[in-house]
Protein backbone atom coordinates (compact mmCIF):
# COMPACT_ATOMS: atom_id res chain seq x y z
CA UNK A 1 0.00 0.00 0.00
CA UNK A 2 1.31 3.67 -1.07
CA UNK A 3 0.79 5.99 1.06
CA UNK A 4 2.74 9.69 1.97
CA UNK A 5 5.00 9.10 5.22
CA UNK A 6 5.12 12.45 7.49
CA UNK A 7 8.84 12.09 6.71
CA UNK A 8 8.11 12.83 2.69
CA UNK A 9 6.60 16.06 4.15
CA UNK A 10 9.10 18.93 3.41
CA UNK A 11 11.96 17.01 2.06
CA UNK A 12 14.89 19.00 0.21
CA UNK A 13 15.43 18.74 -3.03
CA UNK A 14 19.12 19.66 -2.84
CA UNK A 15 20.28 17.96 0.76
CA UNK A 16 23.86 17.95 0.48
CA UNK A 17 23.47 22.17 0.18
CA UNK A 18 23.29 22.84 3.09
CA UNK A 19 22.03 26.51 2.87
CA UNK A 20 19.25 24.99 0.86
CA UNK A 21 17.27 22.70 3.24
CA UNK A 22 14.52 25.35 3.14
CA UNK A 23 14.34 24.64 -0.40
CA UNK A 24 11.67 21.78 -0.01
CA UNK A 25 9.83 19.70 -2.61
CA UNK A 26 6.38 21.67 -1.31
CA UNK A 27 8.61 25.21 -1.45
CA UNK A 28 9.41 23.99 -5.07
CA UNK A 29 5.43 23.39 -5.99
CA UNK A 30 4.87 26.59 -4.37
CA UNK A 31 7.21 28.70 -6.31
CA UNK A 32 5.67 26.39 -9.48
CA UNK A 33 1.99 28.01 -8.13
CA UNK A 34 3.80 31.54 -7.94
CA UNK A 35 4.94 31.36 -11.15
CA UNK A 36 1.17 30.28 -13.08
CA UNK A 37 -0.26 33.12 -10.88
CA UNK A 38 2.00 35.73 -12.09
CA UNK A 39 1.63 34.16 -15.63
CA UNK A 40 -2.05 34.31 -15.55
CA UNK A 41 -2.02 37.61 -13.68
CA UNK A 42 -0.21 39.00 -16.32
CA UNK A 43 -2.03 37.16 -19.38
CA UNK A 44 -5.33 38.44 -17.24
CA UNK A 45 -3.81 42.30 -17.25
CA UNK A 46 -1.99 42.49 -20.90
CA UNK A 47 -3.32 45.21 -23.15
CA UNK A 48 -6.47 45.37 -20.38
CA UNK A 49 -9.61 47.16 -22.27
CA UNK A 50 -13.31 48.42 -21.56
CA UNK A 51 -14.73 45.23 -24.35
CA UNK A 52 -12.31 42.40 -22.20
CA UNK A 53 -10.51 39.86 -24.17
CA UNK A 54 -10.85 36.25 -22.89
CA UNK A 55 -8.00 35.82 -20.13
CA UNK A 56 -9.29 39.64 -18.65
CA UNK A 57 -12.94 38.14 -18.96
CA UNK A 58 -11.86 35.15 -16.94
CA UNK A 59 -9.76 37.19 -14.18
CA UNK A 60 -12.44 39.42 -13.89
CA UNK A 61 -14.90 37.08 -13.28
CA UNK A 62 -13.01 35.36 -10.39
CA UNK A 63 -12.10 38.89 -8.76
CA UNK A 64 -15.51 40.23 -9.15
CA UNK A 65 -17.49 37.60 -7.97
CA UNK A 66 -14.56 37.32 -4.55
CA UNK A 67 -15.02 40.55 -4.12
CA UNK A 68 -18.59 40.85 -4.10
CA UNK A 69 -18.19 37.79 -1.60
CA UNK A 70 -15.72 39.92 0.51
CA UNK A 71 -18.10 42.82 0.59
CA UNK A 72 -20.87 41.09 1.46
CA UNK A 73 -19.02 39.58 4.54
CA UNK A 74 -16.96 42.57 5.87
CA UNK A 75 -18.86 45.91 4.66
CA UNK A 76 -18.46 48.45 1.50
CA UNK A 77 -15.31 49.98 3.72
CA UNK A 78 -13.38 47.30 4.62
CA UNK A 79 -13.49 45.64 1.63
CA UNK A 80 -10.98 47.15 -0.27
CA UNK A 81 -8.12 46.92 2.60
CA UNK A 82 -9.26 43.35 3.21
CA UNK A 83 -9.82 41.59 -0.47
CA UNK A 84 -6.33 41.43 -1.29
CA UNK A 85 -5.04 39.16 1.48
CA UNK A 86 -8.41 37.40 1.04
CA UNK A 87 -8.32 37.19 -2.88
CA UNK A 88 -4.65 36.02 -2.63
CA UNK A 89 -5.45 33.70 -0.08
CA UNK A 90 -8.16 31.83 -1.76
CA UNK A 91 -6.73 31.62 -5.42
CA UNK A 92 -3.21 30.59 -3.86
CA UNK A 93 -4.99 28.27 -1.70
CA UNK A 94 -7.14 26.87 -4.60
CA UNK A 95 -4.14 26.68 -6.78
CA UNK A 96 -2.07 24.64 -4.74
CA UNK A 97 -4.90 22.13 -3.37
CA UNK A 98 -5.84 21.01 -7.12
CA UNK A 99 -2.02 21.31 -8.31
CA UNK A 100 -1.86 18.18 -5.87
CA UNK A 101 -4.40 16.23 -7.73
CA UNK A 102 -1.50 16.78 -10.77
CA UNK A 103 -0.32 13.10 -11.97
CA UNK A 104 3.28 13.21 -10.83
CA UNK A 105 2.86 15.18 -7.21
CA UNK A 106 3.77 12.92 -4.80
CA UNK A 107 4.06 10.02 -7.26
CA UNK A 108 7.51 10.87 -8.87
CA UNK A 109 10.75 10.64 -6.48
CA UNK A 110 13.15 8.75 -5.15
CA UNK A 111 12.91 5.44 -3.58
CA UNK A 112 14.05 1.48 -3.65
CA UNK A 113 14.40 0.67 -7.27
CA UNK A 114 12.87 -1.74 -8.94
CA UNK A 115 14.06 -0.87 -12.61
CA UNK A 116 15.71 1.83 -14.46
CA UNK A 117 12.87 4.46 -14.00
CA UNK A 118 10.89 2.64 -11.31
CA UNK A 119 10.85 2.24 -7.45
CA UNK A 120 8.78 0.23 -5.47
CA UNK A 121 7.66 3.06 -3.22
CA UNK A 122 8.51 6.69 -3.47
CA UNK A 123 10.24 7.70 -0.34
CA UNK A 124 11.22 11.31 -1.57
CA UNK A 125 8.88 12.84 -3.76
CA UNK A 126 9.91 15.05 -6.23
CA UNK A 127 6.69 17.16 -5.79
CA UNK A 128 4.49 17.50 -2.86
CA UNK A 129 1.19 19.54 -2.57
CA UNK A 130 2.24 23.16 -1.11
CA UNK A 131 -0.82 22.96 1.11
CA UNK A 132 -0.05 19.04 2.35
CA UNK A 133 3.07 20.87 3.94
CA UNK A 134 2.16 22.65 7.63
CA UNK A 135 5.31 25.35 7.12
CA UNK A 136 3.15 26.42 4.33
CA UNK A 137 -0.74 26.29 5.93
CA UNK A 138 0.94 27.29 9.00
CA UNK A 139 3.12 30.12 7.03
CA UNK A 140 -0.87 31.10 5.66
CA UNK A 141 -2.30 31.13 8.93
CA UNK A 142 0.26 33.48 10.38
CA UNK A 143 0.15 36.25 7.97
CA UNK A 144 -4.01 36.13 7.70
CA UNK A 145 -3.45 36.67 11.37
CA UNK A 146 -1.19 39.49 11.53
CA UNK A 147 -2.98 41.12 8.64
CA UNK A 148 -5.92 40.11 11.20
CA UNK A 149 -4.46 42.51 13.86
CA UNK A 150 -3.38 45.05 11.03
CA UNK A 151 -6.82 45.77 9.79
CA UNK A 152 -8.62 45.50 13.48
CA UNK A 153 -5.86 47.61 15.48
CA UNK A 154 -6.34 50.18 12.01
CA UNK A 155 -9.94 50.28 12.12
CA UNK A 156 -11.22 50.20 15.62
CA UNK A 157 -7.58 51.07 17.48
CA UNK A 158 -6.04 49.21 20.75
CA UNK A 159 -8.72 50.41 22.88
CA UNK A 160 -11.76 49.76 20.99
CA UNK A 161 -10.30 46.03 20.36
CA UNK A 162 -10.29 45.79 24.06
CA UNK A 163 -13.77 47.16 24.68
CA UNK A 164 -15.10 45.29 22.03
CA UNK A 165 -13.52 41.83 23.54
CA UNK A 166 -14.11 42.26 27.21
CA UNK A 167 -16.39 45.21 27.39
CA UNK A 168 -20.12 43.84 29.24
CA UNK A 169 -22.84 44.14 26.58
CA UNK A 170 -26.64 45.00 26.67
CA UNK A 171 -26.23 48.29 29.07
CA UNK A 172 -27.22 46.18 32.34
CA UNK A 173 -26.84 48.86 35.77
CA UNK A 174 -26.10 48.20 39.31
CA UNK A 175 -25.45 44.62 40.65
CA UNK A 176 -27.11 42.70 37.77
CA UNK A 177 -24.48 44.75 35.45
CA UNK A 178 -21.22 44.18 37.44
CA UNK A 179 -21.98 40.29 37.29
CA UNK A 180 -22.67 40.18 33.36
CA UNK A 181 -19.14 42.61 33.22
CA UNK A 182 -17.73 39.86 35.07
CA UNK A 183 -19.11 36.93 32.65
CA UNK A 184 -17.93 39.12 29.94
CA UNK A 185 -14.21 39.77 31.42
CA UNK A 186 -14.24 35.96 31.62
CA UNK A 187 -15.65 35.69 27.67
CA UNK A 188 -13.23 37.78 26.45
CA UNK A 189 -10.13 36.19 28.34
CA UNK A 190 -11.37 32.96 26.46
CA UNK A 191 -11.93 35.09 23.43
CA UNK A 192 -8.56 35.72 23.08
CA UNK A 193 -7.10 32.48 23.71
CA UNK A 194 -9.37 31.14 20.69
CA UNK A 195 -7.98 34.20 18.63
CA UNK A 196 -4.60 32.97 19.15
CA UNK A 197 -5.49 29.93 18.19
CA UNK A 198 -7.35 30.60 15.10
CA UNK A 199 -3.59 29.97 13.01
CA UNK A 200 -3.61 26.47 14.53
CA UNK A 201 -6.63 25.70 14.01
CA UNK A 202 -6.73 27.07 10.27
CA UNK A 203 -3.53 25.73 9.67
CA UNK A 204 -3.86 21.88 10.65
CA UNK A 205 -7.61 22.02 9.01
CA UNK A 206 -5.87 23.08 5.38
CA UNK A 207 -3.21 20.71 6.08
CA UNK A 208 -5.35 17.86 7.44
CA UNK A 209 -7.62 18.13 4.17
CA UNK A 210 -5.05 17.94 1.60
CA UNK A 211 -2.87 15.57 3.32
CA UNK A 212 -5.84 13.05 4.01
CA UNK A 213 -6.82 13.53 0.35
CA UNK A 214 -3.39 13.04 -0.72
CA UNK A 215 -3.11 9.66 1.32
CA UNK A 216 -6.50 8.66 0.16
CA UNK A 217 -5.49 8.77 -3.55
CA UNK A 218 -2.01 7.10 -3.13
CA UNK A 219 -3.92 4.06 -0.99
CA UNK A 220 -6.13 3.80 -3.73
CA UNK A 221 -3.87 4.04 -6.20
CA UNK A 222 -2.39 0.69 -4.43
CA UNK A 223 -5.16 -1.00 -4.48
CA UNK A 224 -6.57 -3.70 -7.09
CA UNK A 225 -3.67 -4.59 -9.15
CA UNK A 226 -3.03 -2.24 -12.16
CA UNK A 227 -6.28 -1.93 -13.43
CA UNK A 228 -7.78 -1.14 -10.01
CA UNK A 229 -5.08 1.01 -9.63
CA UNK A 230 -6.20 3.32 -11.85
CA UNK A 231 -10.19 2.69 -11.49
CA UNK A 232 -9.92 2.86 -7.68
CA UNK A 233 -9.08 6.59 -7.45
CA UNK A 234 -11.30 7.55 -10.57
CA UNK A 235 -13.71 8.93 -7.82
CA UNK A 236 -11.37 10.01 -5.34
CA UNK A 237 -10.10 12.53 -7.73
CA UNK A 238 -13.44 14.31 -8.21
CA UNK A 239 -13.79 14.10 -4.16
CA UNK A 240 -10.39 15.82 -3.77
CA UNK A 241 -11.44 18.40 -6.52
CA UNK A 242 -14.41 19.42 -4.30
CA UNK A 243 -12.27 18.84 -1.21
CA UNK A 244 -9.44 21.74 -2.45
CA UNK A 245 -12.37 24.02 -3.80
CA UNK A 246 -14.08 23.98 -0.31
CA UNK A 247 -11.10 24.00 1.76
CA UNK A 248 -9.97 27.58 0.02
CA UNK A 249 -13.53 28.44 0.72
CA UNK A 250 -13.78 27.45 3.99
CA UNK A 251 -10.06 29.42 5.15
CA UNK A 252 -11.01 32.37 3.36
CA UNK A 253 -14.70 32.61 4.76
CA UNK A 254 -13.06 32.31 8.26
CA UNK A 255 -10.45 34.60 7.42
CA UNK A 256 -13.42 36.77 6.57
CA UNK A 257 -15.41 36.64 8.96
CA UNK A 258 -12.75 36.57 11.72
CA UNK A 259 -11.98 40.27 10.31
CA UNK A 260 -15.50 41.13 10.19
CA UNK A 261 -16.13 39.91 13.74
CA UNK A 262 -13.34 42.24 14.55
CA UNK A 263 -13.85 45.17 12.60
CA UNK A 264 -17.19 45.86 13.30
CA UNK A 265 -18.68 49.13 15.26
CA UNK A 266 -21.23 48.13 17.69
CA UNK A 267 -23.07 50.86 17.19
CA UNK A 268 -26.38 49.24 18.09
CA UNK A 269 -24.97 48.73 21.56
CA UNK A 270 -23.84 52.37 21.55
CA UNK A 271 -27.35 53.40 20.30
CA UNK A 272 -28.82 51.30 23.03
CA UNK A 273 -26.80 53.07 26.01
CA UNK A 274 -27.58 56.69 24.22
CA UNK A 275 -30.91 56.10 24.58
CA UNK B 1 4.23 25.45 30.35
CA UNK B 2 7.22 23.36 30.48
CA UNK B 3 5.26 20.45 29.40
CA UNK B 4 3.15 22.32 26.91
CA UNK B 5 6.34 23.47 25.17
CA UNK B 6 7.26 20.24 25.00
CA UNK B 7 4.17 18.72 23.11
CA UNK B 8 4.35 21.69 21.43
CA UNK B 9 7.72 21.15 19.81
CA UNK B 10 7.02 17.29 19.77
CA UNK B 11 3.84 18.68 17.21
CA UNK B 12 6.25 20.42 15.54
CA UNK B 13 8.50 18.15 14.53
CA UNK B 14 6.01 15.25 13.98
CA UNK B 15 4.72 17.55 11.42
CA UNK B 16 7.98 18.78 9.87
CA UNK B 17 7.60 22.22 11.06
CA UNK B 18 10.68 24.10 10.49
CA UNK B 19 11.20 27.78 11.08
CA UNK B 20 13.59 27.62 7.56
CA UNK B 21 10.92 26.54 5.76
CA UNK B 22 8.21 28.33 7.30
CA UNK B 23 10.10 31.49 5.81
CA UNK B 24 10.53 30.43 2.76
CA UNK B 25 6.91 29.78 2.60
CA UNK B 26 6.01 33.28 3.96
CA UNK B 27 8.15 34.91 1.61
CA UNK B 28 6.60 32.62 -1.17
CA UNK B 29 3.18 33.49 0.21
CA UNK B 30 3.85 37.15 0.56
CA UNK B 31 5.03 37.48 -2.94
CA UNK B 32 2.03 36.32 -4.68
CA UNK B 33 0.27 38.37 -2.61
CA UNK B 34 2.12 41.23 -3.90
CA UNK B 35 1.90 40.11 -7.28
CA UNK B 36 -1.69 40.00 -7.79
CA UNK B 37 -2.08 42.77 -5.51
CA UNK B 38 0.11 45.04 -7.60
CA UNK B 39 -0.44 43.28 -11.00
CA UNK B 40 -3.76 41.51 -10.97
CA UNK B 41 -6.20 42.86 -8.54
CA UNK B 42 -5.35 46.80 -9.08
CA UNK B 43 -5.67 46.62 -12.14
CA UNK B 44 -8.73 44.46 -12.81
CA UNK B 45 -11.34 46.52 -9.51
CA UNK B 46 -9.55 49.70 -11.38
CA UNK B 47 -11.20 48.42 -14.82
CA UNK B 48 -14.44 47.05 -12.98
CA UNK B 49 -15.14 50.21 -11.53
CA UNK B 50 -14.76 52.18 -14.70
CA UNK B 51 -16.92 49.74 -16.23
CA UNK B 52 -19.21 50.19 -13.05
CA UNK B 53 -19.20 53.89 -14.01
CA UNK B 54 -19.62 53.96 -17.50
CA UNK B 55 -22.43 51.86 -17.02
CA UNK B 56 -23.58 53.99 -14.57
CA UNK B 57 -22.94 57.02 -17.01
CA UNK B 58 -24.85 55.46 -19.84
CA UNK B 59 -27.87 54.36 -17.63
CA UNK B 60 -27.57 57.83 -16.39
CA UNK B 61 -27.77 59.14 -20.18
CA UNK B 62 -30.29 57.14 -21.01
CA UNK B 63 -32.51 57.82 -18.48
CA UNK B 64 -31.86 61.45 -19.09
CA UNK B 65 -32.47 60.97 -22.91
CA UNK B 66 -36.37 59.57 -22.02
CA UNK B 67 -36.91 62.17 -20.00
CA UNK B 68 -35.76 64.52 -22.33
CA UNK B 69 -37.56 63.11 -24.80
CA UNK B 70 -41.10 62.80 -22.62
CA UNK B 71 -40.30 66.73 -21.55
CA UNK B 72 -40.15 67.25 -25.63
CA UNK B 73 -42.88 65.40 -26.19
CA UNK B 74 -44.89 67.38 -23.59
CA UNK B 75 -43.64 70.24 -24.74
CA UNK B 76 -44.40 69.42 -28.51
CA UNK B 77 -48.14 67.93 -27.39
CA UNK B 78 -48.48 71.71 -25.92
CA UNK B 79 -46.88 73.69 -28.91
CA UNK B 80 -49.36 72.09 -30.94
CA UNK B 81 -52.48 72.12 -28.42
CA UNK B 82 -51.27 75.43 -28.14
CA UNK B 83 -51.19 76.23 -32.18
CA UNK B 84 -54.06 74.55 -32.66
CA UNK B 85 -55.86 76.49 -30.47
CA UNK B 86 -53.91 79.85 -31.55
CA UNK B 87 -55.12 78.38 -35.08
CA UNK B 88 -58.68 78.38 -34.18
CA UNK B 89 -59.01 81.49 -32.47
CA UNK B 90 -57.30 83.04 -35.71
CA UNK B 91 -59.55 80.87 -38.14
CA UNK B 92 -63.20 82.49 -35.64
CA UNK B 93 -61.43 85.81 -35.64
CA UNK B 94 -60.74 85.79 -39.33
CA UNK B 95 -64.55 84.67 -39.64
CA UNK B 96 -65.75 87.39 -37.37
CA UNK B 97 -63.45 89.95 -39.09
CA UNK B 98 -64.35 88.74 -42.69
CA UNK B 99 -68.26 88.79 -41.61
CA UNK B 100 -67.86 92.41 -39.87
CA UNK B 101 -66.25 93.55 -42.94
CA UNK B 102 -68.57 92.20 -45.34
CA UNK B 103 -71.45 93.77 -43.39
CA UNK B 104 -69.48 96.95 -43.01
CA UNK B 105 -68.77 96.92 -47.06
CA UNK B 106 -72.15 96.18 -47.93
CA UNK B 107 -73.37 99.07 -45.70
CA UNK B 108 -70.97 101.20 -47.30
CA UNK B 109 -72.40 99.98 -50.60
CA UNK B 110 -75.96 100.41 -49.64
CA UNK B 111 -74.74 103.87 -48.74
CA UNK B 112 -72.66 104.77 -51.69
CA UNK B 113 -75.48 103.74 -53.76
CA UNK B 114 -77.93 105.46 -52.41
CA UNK B 115 -75.63 109.00 -52.18
CA UNK B 116 -74.94 107.84 -56.14
CA UNK B 117 -78.84 107.87 -56.34
CA UNK B 118 -79.60 111.32 -54.46
CA UNK B 119 -76.23 112.27 -56.12
CA UNK B 120 -78.30 111.42 -59.61
CA UNK B 121 -81.80 112.50 -58.31
CA UNK B 122 -80.31 115.73 -57.50
CA UNK B 123 -78.37 116.05 -60.78
CA UNK B 124 -81.55 115.19 -63.04
CA UNK B 125 -83.52 117.42 -61.18
CA UNK B 126 -81.51 120.26 -61.77
CA UNK B 127 -80.88 119.62 -65.43
CA UNK B 128 -84.99 119.37 -65.25
CA UNK B 129 -85.19 122.83 -63.98
CA UNK B 130 -82.22 124.11 -66.20
CA UNK B 131 -84.22 122.67 -69.24
CA UNK B 132 -87.67 124.08 -67.68
CA UNK B 133 -86.02 127.25 -67.31
CA UNK B 134 -84.47 126.97 -70.66
CA UNK B 135 -88.04 126.26 -71.75
CA UNK B 136 -89.76 128.52 -70.25
CA UNK B 137 -87.45 131.70 -71.47
CA UNK B 138 -86.97 130.55 -74.74
CA UNK B 139 -91.38 129.91 -74.67
CA UNK B 140 -91.45 133.43 -73.08
CA UNK B 141 -89.19 134.88 -76.16
CA UNK B 142 -91.30 132.92 -78.50
CA UNK B 143 -94.82 134.30 -77.32
CA UNK B 144 -93.11 137.59 -77.15
CA UNK B 145 -91.98 137.17 -80.59
CA UNK B 146 -95.26 135.69 -82.19
CA UNK B 147 -97.15 138.59 -80.45
CA UNK B 148 -95.04 141.10 -81.79
CA UNK B 149 -95.64 140.00 -85.17
CA UNK B 150 -99.35 139.58 -84.45
CA UNK B 151 -99.77 142.67 -83.10
CA UNK B 152 -97.30 144.90 -85.33
CA UNK B 153 -95.59 146.39 -82.55
CA UNK B 154 -92.40 146.81 -80.96
CA UNK B 155 -92.46 145.47 -78.16
CA UNK B 156 -90.64 146.90 -75.26
CA UNK B 157 -88.02 145.15 -73.37
CA UNK B 158 -90.06 145.62 -70.35
CA UNK B 159 -92.93 144.40 -72.35
CA UNK B 160 -91.20 141.40 -73.26
CA UNK B 161 -89.53 140.84 -69.59
CA UNK B 162 -93.54 140.87 -68.27
CA UNK B 163 -94.70 138.53 -71.31
CA UNK B 164 -92.39 136.22 -70.50
CA UNK B 165 -92.51 135.91 -67.30
CA UNK B 166 -96.67 135.68 -67.46
CA UNK B 167 -95.50 132.53 -70.16
CA UNK B 168 -93.29 131.07 -67.95
CA UNK B 169 -95.93 131.15 -64.70
CA UNK B 170 -98.84 129.50 -67.75
CA UNK B 171 -96.34 127.04 -68.43
CA UNK B 172 -94.75 126.01 -65.01
CA UNK B 173 -98.71 126.05 -63.97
Amino acid sequence: MLAVSPKALGLPILENVSFLQFFTNSVLVALIVLGVILWVSRKATANMSLVPHKWQNFFELIVEFLYNQVESIVGKKMAPKAFPLLGTLFIFILISNWFGLLPGVGTIGWGEGTGPLSVSEVHEPLLRPATADLNMTFGLSVTAFLVWIYLTISEVGVWGFIVHTFGPKGGLKGLMGFVVALVFVFVGVIEVVSIFFRPVTLSFRLFGNVYAGENVLHTMSGMGGKIGSILAPFPFYFMELLVGLLQAIVFTLLCTVYIQLSTTHDDHGHDEEHH
Amino acid sequence: MDQIAGIADQIATQFGLDWWKFIAQVIIFLAVYGILKAKAFGPILSMLEQRKQRIADGEAKLEKIAKDLADAETNAKSIIDKANSEADRLIKDAGESAKSLADKKQQDAIHEAGQIMAKAREAAQLEHEQLMSQLKREFGRMVADATSRVTGKVLSADDQARLSKETAAQVSA
